[in-house]
């Protein structure tokens, strides 16, 4: 998925969560280098972000089973059966203990973070052999006092992935990418309360390229953080080899 | 001792219930089997048996089920136990299956947790125990949503350790490795060494003595051993697995 596809012509990518923040700034990136964006997300396509609103887009809701398989089915027809690149980002999640945690919003964060994934691999990959199948999870992977239900559905997305990769190695490339603070707003959605740290979120932009290169580099570990040290590198690198985009 | 298990029809649940009434507990079982079969006798009220299917999510169940929990507790010790799994390559098995790992493994803990917090149904210096598995250090290739609901597991209770200890209860998780119990038997390779697995009753004694100072509970050296392998060497570890348990899997065309 790295510049041209994998049959020499330029790779067609199903994106989901591709109408905000880091999404957007994935559906752009993979744009800008060459490839065929597939984009989904909720919300109705008279309200998407001027950057996306040329995209073949299907809206869905991925806490709805039937959307789930109706999105799967939209990708495989517009593909022609060949995808290049599932990249699994949509993702919610609250700020809040467990105490003020409700039934409904436990099963809707699994449906979307978790299920929702599994589903997508599950009826996408015959379409996807010799392609990739990123997860985009979070540092909160391994725990998080303020949002213990987020953690568990990236906790559970690291699993997945780990095994997944480790059963279509050879045949689909699985990665799991835990990106670290990003500034999409998201965290503010969730019911943070905005302080000084926000200041250190990474933006969407180098986000979003730091990840692609993860993804697309033929070497690499199947689950991989994009934070500080990533994300900063790439920006240096950047700066020194001059015309690097 | 007040005694909340889910999932006590057989395996570790069972071991732990006949241990629990051994010493005298007063033991509530959520299980979706609705017949106690040789549940152990104990004195009047000592086991009080809640049939509910945990994969499910019908407000009506669940709200009777806060009620009976309210009734039995305050528990001095949970353990979240119940748990399916779902063998052989991910793409061959069907996505239902999938789902009903996901909903029994993972939200109905989470959700279980939950309720036991809203109701106030956890005791002073109650422990609260969640079941996962050795798959959290080692990967399990040819169990892919498995994996997905033990890690999840796994960070959730990460997660919760430090806020529920201000509240005065013990957040441990359970990472088990292969027991000899019905669900190994129903999902391990045919013929993979059944003597090597560790009977339930050995981890359910752990369970009961572990001090609350520990959060990770692991039975036995060949636990530790591998837990250990997988944190210095997680990729290894889940390569290995790989080898061990995903080919045979699919030798044996599942
Ligand atoms: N921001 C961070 O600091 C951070 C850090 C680590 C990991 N992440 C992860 O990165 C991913 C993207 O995060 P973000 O910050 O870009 O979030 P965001 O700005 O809130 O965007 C979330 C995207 O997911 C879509 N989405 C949410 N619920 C959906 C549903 N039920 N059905 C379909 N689409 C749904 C949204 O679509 P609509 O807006 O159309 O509803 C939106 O496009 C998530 O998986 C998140 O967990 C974020």
């Amino acid at each position: 998925m790295a510049g041209s596809g994998r049959h020499g012509f330029i790779g067609t990518c199903l994106i989901t969560g591709a109408s905000h923040g880091l999404g957007a700034a994935l559906a752009c990136e993979l744009a800008a280098r060459g490839h065929r964006v597939l984009a989904t997300a909720r919300r109705a396509p008279t309200e998407l972000p001027g950057e996306i609103a040329g995209f073949d887009y299907m809206q869905a809701d991925l806490a709805q089973v039937d959307e789930v398989a109706a999105l799967a089915d939209w990708a495989l027809a517009e593909s022609g059966g060949r995808l290049d690149l599932a990249l699994l980002n949509a993702g919610l999640g609250f700020y809040r203990p467990l105490q003020a945690e409700t039934a409904a919003d436990i099963a809707r964060v699994l449906q979307v973070n978790l299920d929702a994934c599994v589903h997508l691999a599950h009826a996408l990959h015959p379409a996807l052999s010799g392609g990739a199948l990123g997860l985009v999870g979070s540092v909160a992977h391994k725990g998080a006092a303020g949002m213990p239900v987020y953690a568990a559905s990236k906790g559970a997305l690291d699993g997945f992935g780990r095994a997944l990769a480790e059963e279509w190695r050879g045949e689909v490339r699985v990665r799991v990418l835990h990106p670290g603070p990003v500034a999409t707003g998201m965290s503010e959605r969730a019911g943070r309360p905005r302080g000084a740290i926000d200041r250190f979120f990474l933006s969407p932009r180098a986000v979003a390229a730091a990840l692609l290169d993860a993804l697309s580099a033929p070497r690499g570990a199947d689950r991989q953080v994009i934070s500080y040290l990533r994300v900063g590198r790439r920006g240096l690198w950047r700066g020194l080899v001059p015309g690097r985009r | 001792m007040r005694v909340l298990l889910s999932g006590g029809a057989s395996g570790l649940g069972a071991a732990l219930l006949h241990a629990c009434m051994a010493r005298g507990d007063q033991v509530t079982v959520i299980d979706a089997v609705p017949d106690p079969q040789g549940a152990p006798e104990g004195p009047a009220g000592g086991l009080a048996w809640l049939c509910h299917d945990l994969g499910a999510a019908d407000p009506v169940a669940w709200a009777q089920l806060e009620t009976a929990l309210v009734d039995r507790g305050p528990f001095d010790l949970v353990v979240l136990n119940a748990g399916i799994s779902a063998t052989g390559r991910f793409e061959h098995i069907p996505l239902a299956d999938h789902r009903q790992v996901s909903r029994v493994n993972l939200r109905a803990p989470l959700q279980l947790a939950m309720v036991l917090q809203h109701r106030k149904a956890l005791a002073p210096g109650a422990r609260l125990v969640f079941v996962a598995s050795l798959s959290c250090f080692t990967g399990y290739p040819g169990a892919a949503s498995y994996a997905a609901s033990k890690d999840g597991l796994a960070a959730f209770a990460r997660s919760l350790r430090r806020p529920l200890r201000q509240a005065g209860v013990v957040v441990q998780l359970l990472c088990p490795g292969p027991m000899d119990t019905p669900h190994a038997a129903r999902h391990a390779p045919k013929r993979a060494g059944r003597e090597r697995r560790m009977p339930p009753e050995r981890v359910a004694k752990l369970v009961l003595r572990a001090s609350p100072r520990r959060f990770l509970l692991l039975p036995g050296t060949g636990a530790h051993l591998a837990a250990l392998l997988g944190r210095i060497a997680p990729r290894t570890m889940t390569r290995i697995m790989g080898r061990v348990l995903f080919d045979k899997l699919k030798q044996q065309g599942r």
